[in-house]
C-alpha cells in the first residue's frame, strides 16, 4: 500500500507540468492516481485535499526538508532528480514525517513510459494517397502531432525543365498531378502565351476549358471516390472508376494517351479533336449526373459516412487563408474566391457556372463543394460544346505553333520551320510571368522566368497540394487516428506536384 | 443475364459451358466475324452492352493478349467497324508475321548494337617461341 | 430504378444540402457562389423538420436508400471488360510501342535526320548515321530506350517522313529490362509487323494531319 502510494507520488514529481493541458503526458491518468491518493490526506503537507494540481506554482517553489535523521534544523533540497527535471517548478508533493524515511530505490521509480507514442505512417500505406510518410505522435487513439515527410517523389521537375526548350517541358507538367492532367499543361501553355503575348484561337480556347473541365470531373471523381474508399466504403470508388474510364477514353481519343496527353500546347491544342467526341462528350453529360445521384443516395445523407467526416478537420476561414489554401480547400471554409471567376482565363468567361461555397470548413463540406463542382463541370462542358466555334486550333504563326502534317510535306517553308521548332525550339521574350489557373485542386501557378532564349531560365511551380499538406500537423491535432486518413482524403494529396 | 440457357446451349452444352467458364470466367456466344492465321476466333454479338460486345476465342490453351494479330487488333479494339474479312489490309512485300510476346521464353528479344565496334579490343601478341 | 424523391431526400438529411441538377439547371448570372450546406448553427426545429429528423433517424430511412441503389446495382450487366478476351477501345490516335515503318517499295523511311532525337524530352533515342552503299543517308544505329520513353509522341510528330510512328500495341511489357531497349532491327520488324494497322490508323486520322 505504501509503495504503491509513493509510486503515485514519484509520478508526480517526474512529470511536474501536469497542470498544462496541451503537455504530451498521459493527464488523465496522473489525474486518477492523484486522486486516489488524496483520499489519504495525512500524505500531504499542503494539503489541499482532492486539488492537489491546482495549486499556483508560486506556492511550491523547494522548501526546507527535513534531510537525515540527526538534522539540526533545515538545509535546501535540490528537487532535481537523476533525470534532470526540475520537481519545484511545478507542483510538488511533499512526504509527512513518516514518508520521507522511506527508501526510495529503483523500485519506487520503476520504469513506466508514460509518453507518447510515435509511429510511422506509410510511405507505402495506401491510404497516404502515393508516397505520403507520416511521422506520427498519439496518445492513445489522438494524434498529437502530425508531421508529414515528403520528398519521395522528388524528381527534379524544376530543374529539368530548365534544360528543355518550351515543347519539351510539356510532358513534364502532365506528370505533376497526375490525376489532373491537362489542367497543369492548361496553366503551363497560359504562361508561355502570356510571355509570348499572343491570343489564342476561341476554338482552341473552348476545347481547352471544355478539357479542362473533364479533368476537373476526372480529379473530383478520383478525390471523392478515395475519399469515400478510405473511410470505409468501397463501391462508390468503383461506380467512379467507371466514369473515369470513359473519360480517360475522351482524353485518348482526343490526344491519343489516356493519361499523359500532352495535348494543350503554347498556342492552341496539338490537333482538333476527332469527328463523333463531341457527340460522345455529350452523351456521357447525359447520363453522368445519374451516377452522381447514385453516389449522393448512397453516400451524402449517410449517417455513418457523416459521423466519419461532420466537424473533422475544421479549418476556419482564417487559418484557411493564414495556411494558403485554395480550390475546395479553400471555398470549403466559406471564402468566395474561385480564379475562373475572378480573373477568368480561356473561355471561362463566356460561360456560366456557380462556384459551390461551405460553411463549416469540415470534411463534409468539402465533399460537398467537390460533388456541386462536378455537376458546375457539367453545365460548363455544356455550354463549350453548344458555343463550340469553328476554325484553327493553333495560333496561325509559324514561329511558334508547327504546320499541319500535310502542309509540312508540301511546302518548303513549312518544313524549314517544322525543323526550327523541333529542334531548336521558339524563343520567348525575355520577361517573367506568374500565371495560375483554377485547378481541380487549387491554384496550380506557374512562375516563368526566360532569358529571350529558348529554354526557361527559371520554372518555379506553385502545387496547390504542398500548402494543404503543411496544413495537415494544424488539422489532425487533436483528432483520431482514424480521422487522419479522412482528411488526407480531403485534402486530395497527390505526390506528383507535391514532390515535384 | 439474357438467355442463358440458350447460351449454355449454344456453347455446347453444359459440360462445354463449365469448361469455357473455367477458362475464360465468362460465357458468351456470338456470330462468328472471321478467323485469324493462328486460329483465333473473333465475335460479335451487338445484345451485349456497348463496348463488351466484341470478343475473341484464343486457340492456344496458353492464350496471350499478344496474341492477337494487328489486322484484328484494331477491329477488337474497337477502333475500326472494318474487320480484316470485309476489309482486307493492303498488301506489302516487306510485310512480317506477327508475333506473340515472347517474353520469358527462349525467343525473347535480346538487344544488341546495330553499329560496328569503333574500338577493338586488344589481343595480346602470341609468343612464338 | 430505385431512386428516391428529392424531396423525401432532402428531408432526410440533417444538414440540408440542395441537389442541383445539371438539366434543369437555366444560366442565371444571379447566384455566382452558392452555399452547398446550411450554417452549423442553424438546425429547423419546427415540428416538420424534426419529425422528419427524427423519423429519418429511427426509420433508418438514408441507410435503406443506400442499401436499395447498391443492391440495384447487383443486377445490372456487368461493366467490366474480361481482358484478354474482351479489349477496351483505343483510337488512331493511340500511342503505344514504336515502329519504324518503310515506304511501300520496302525502303526504310527514316533519313537520320535526328529531329526525334532533339525533341525526345526523355533523350531515350539515340541515332548514329552513315552513308550507305548507294549514297543515301541511312541510320546505323537507332536506339530507343523504352524504359526512358515518356510515350509524349514527339517523335512521331518531329518525324518528317513518318518513319518513326508510336503504334497501337501496348501489349508488350517484359520481364526483363534488357528487353526493352530497342534497336534498329526490333524497330524495323516491329513496324514490319503492324504495318497493316499503323498504316489504317494513319488514313482514319488524315483529316487532322
Amino acid at each position: 500500500m505504501a509503495t504503491r502510494f509513493l509510486r503515485s507520488i514519484s509520478h508526480i514529481s517526474r512529470f511536474p507540468q501536469i497542470t498544462k493541458p496541451p503537455s504530451p503526458y498521459r493527464i488523465t491518468s496522473y489525474i486518477n492516481h492523484v486522486r486516489s491518493i488524496t483520499t489519504s490526506p495525512s500524505l500531504f503537507k499542503t494539503d489541499p485535499v482532492g486539488k492537489p494540481l491546482n495549486i499556483p506554482d508560486h506556492k511550491l517553489k523547494p522548501q526546507k526538508l527535513p534531510v537525515g535523521e540527526n538534522q539540526e534544523g533545515f538545509e535546501e533540497v535540490e528537487l532535481f532528480d537523476e533525470d534532470g527535471v526540475d520537481h519545484g517548478k511545478g507542483s510538488v508533493l511533499f512526504p509527512d514525517e513518516d514518508s520521507w524515511k522511506w527508501d526510495r530505490d529503483a523500485e519506487a521509480f520503476p520504469d513506466i513510459t508514460l509518453s507518447t507514442l510515435t509511429i510511422n505512417f506509410g510511405p507505402q500505406h495506401p491510404a497516404a494517397h502515393g508516397v505520403l510518410r507520416l511521422i506520427m505522435e498519439i496518445e492513445g487513439e489522438t494524434v498529437r502531432k502530425c508531421d508529414p515527410h515528403i520528398g519521395l517523389l522528388h524528381r527534379g521537375t524544376e530543374k529539368l525543365i530548365e534544360y528543355k526548350t518550351y515543347t519539351q517541358a510539356l510532358p513534364y507538367f502532365d506528370r505533376l498531378d497526375y490525376v489532373s492532367m491537362m489542367c497543369n499543361e492548361q496553366c503551363y501553355s497560359l504562361a508561355i502565351e502570356k510571355l509570348l503575348g499572343i491570343d489564342i484561337p476561341i476554338r482552341a480556347k473552348y476545347i481547352r476549358t471544355m478539357f479542362a473541365e473533364i479533368t476537373r470531373i476526372l480529379n473530383h471523381l478520383m478525390a471523392v471516390g478515395a475519399h469515400i474508399l478510405d473511410v470505409g466504403a468501397i463501391t462508390p470508388f468503383l461506380w467512379f472508376f467507371e466514369e473515369r474510364e470513359k473519360m480517360m477514353e475522351f482524353y485518348e481519343r482526343v490526344s491519343g494517351a489516356r493519361l499523359h496527353a500532352a495535348y494543350i500546347r503554347p498556342g492552341g491544342v496539338a490537333q482538333d479533336m476527332p469527328i463523333g467526341l463531341m457527340d460522345d462528350i455529350y452523351d456521357f453529360l447525359k447520363h453522368f449526373p445519374a451516377r452522381l445521384d447514385e453516389v449522393e443516395d448512397v453516400v451524402t445523407g449517410n449517417r455513418i459516412w457523416k459521423q466519419r467526416v461532420v466537424d473533422i478537420g475544421v479549418v476556419p476561414a482564417k487559418a484557411a487563408l493564414d495556411y494558403g489554401f485554395t480550390g475546395v480547400m479553400l471555398r470549403g471554409s466559406g471564402i468566395k474566391w474561385d480564379l475562373r471567376k475572378v480573373q477568368p482565363y480561356d473561355a471561362y468567361s463566356w460561360v456560366d457556372f456557380d462556384i459551390p461555397i461551405g460553411q463549416n470548413g469540415d470534411c463534409f463540406d468539402r465533399y460537398l463543394c467537390r460533388m456541386h463542382e462536378m455537376r458546375q463541370s457539367l453545365r460548363i462542358i455544356n455550354q463549350c460544346l453548344n458555343q463550340m466555334p469553328e476554325g484553327d486550333v493553333k495560333v496561325d504563326d509559324v514561329k511558334i505553333t508547327p504546320p499541319k502534317r500535310s502542309e509540312m510535306k508540301n511546302s518548303m517553308e513549312a518544313l524549314i520551320h517544322h525543323f526550327k521548332l523541333f529542334s531548336q525550339g521558339y524563343q520567348v521574350p525575355p520577361g517573367s510571368t506568374y500565371t495560375a489557373i483554377e485547378a481541380p485542386k487549387g491554384e496550380f501557378g506557374v512562375y516563368i522566368v526566360s532569358d529571350g532564349s529558348s529554354r526557361p531560365y527559371r520554372c518555379k511551380i506553385r502545387a496547390p497540394g504542398f500548402y494543404h499538406l503543411s496544413a495537415l500537423d494544424f488539422m489532425c491535432k487533436g483528432h483520431m487516428l482514424a480521422d487522419v486518413v479522412a482528411i488526407i482524403g480531403t485534402m486530395d494529396v497527390v505526390f506528383g506536384e507535391i514532390d515535384r | 443475364m439474357f438467355s442463358w440457357w440458350r447460351t449454355m446451349q449454344e456453347s455446347g452444352g453444359l459440360w462445354n459451358s463449365i469448361k469455357i467458364i473455367y477458362r475464360r470466367s465468362d460465357l458468351r456466344v456470338g456470330t462468328l466475324v472471321g478467323e485469324d492465321a493462328n486460329g483465333n476466333k473473333y465475335y460479335e454479338n451487338l445484345r451485349y452492352q456497348f463496348g463488351r460486345h466484341r470478343f475473341v476465342d484464343y486457340k492456344l490453351k496458353e492464350f496471350d493478349a499478344s496474341q492477337v494479330p494487328p489486322e484484328w487488333h484494331g477491329w477488337l479494339h474497337y477502333m475500326t467497324d472494318n474487320p480484316p474479312t470485309k476489309v482486307p489490309p493492303v498488301p506489302r512485300k516487306f510485310h512480317a508475321e506477327h508475333q506473340a510476346n515472347w517474353t520469358g521464353t527462349t525467343k525473347d528479344y535480346v538487344p544488341y548494337s546495330t553499329t560496328r565496334p569503333r574500338i577493338q579490343s586488344w589481343i595480346p601478341p602470341t609468343n612464338k617461341q | 430504378m430505385f431512386r428516391i424523391s428529392s424531396n423525401l431526400y432532402k428531408a432526410c438529411i440533417y444538414r440540408h444540402t440542395p441537389i442541383r441538377y445539371f438539366s434543369a439547371q437555366q444560366p442565371s448570372r444571379a447566384h455566382k457562389y452558392m452555399y452547398v450546406t446550411s450554417h452549423p448553427d442553424y438546425i429547423p426545429m419546427d415540428w416538420k423538420s424534426t419529425m422528419d429528423r427524427n423519423a429519418q433517424t429511427l426509420l433508418l430511412t438514408e441507410l435503406i436508400t443506400g442499401l436499395m441503389v447498391v443492391i440495384g446495382s447487383m443486377f445490372k450487366e456487368p461493366v467490366t471488360i474480361n481482358y484478354p478476351f474482351e479489349k477496351g477501345p483505343l483510337s488512331p490516335r493511340f500511342r503505344g510501342e514504336h515502329a519504324l515503318r518503310r515506304y511501300p517499295n520496302g525502303e526504310e523511311r527514316c533519313i537520320a535526320c535526328k529531329l526525334c532525337e532533339a525533341i525526345c524530352p526523355a533523350q531515350a533515342i539515340t541515332i548514329e548515321a552513315e552513308e550507305r552503299e548507294d549514297g543515301s543517308r541511312r541510320t546505323t544505329r537507332y536506339d530507343i530506350d523504352m524504359t526512358k520513353c515518356i510515350y509524349c509522341g514527339f517523335c512521331q510528330e518531329a518525324c518528317p517522313v513518318d518513319a518513326i510512328v508510336e503504334g497501337p500495341n501496348f501489349e508488350y511489357s517484359t520481364e526483363t529490362h534488357e528487353e526493352l531497349l530497342y534497336n534498329k532491327e526490333k524497330l524495323l520488324n516491329n513496324g514490319d509487323r503492324w504495318e497493316k494497322e499503323i498504316a489504317a490508323n494513319i488514313d482514319a486520322d488524315f483529316l487532322y494531319r
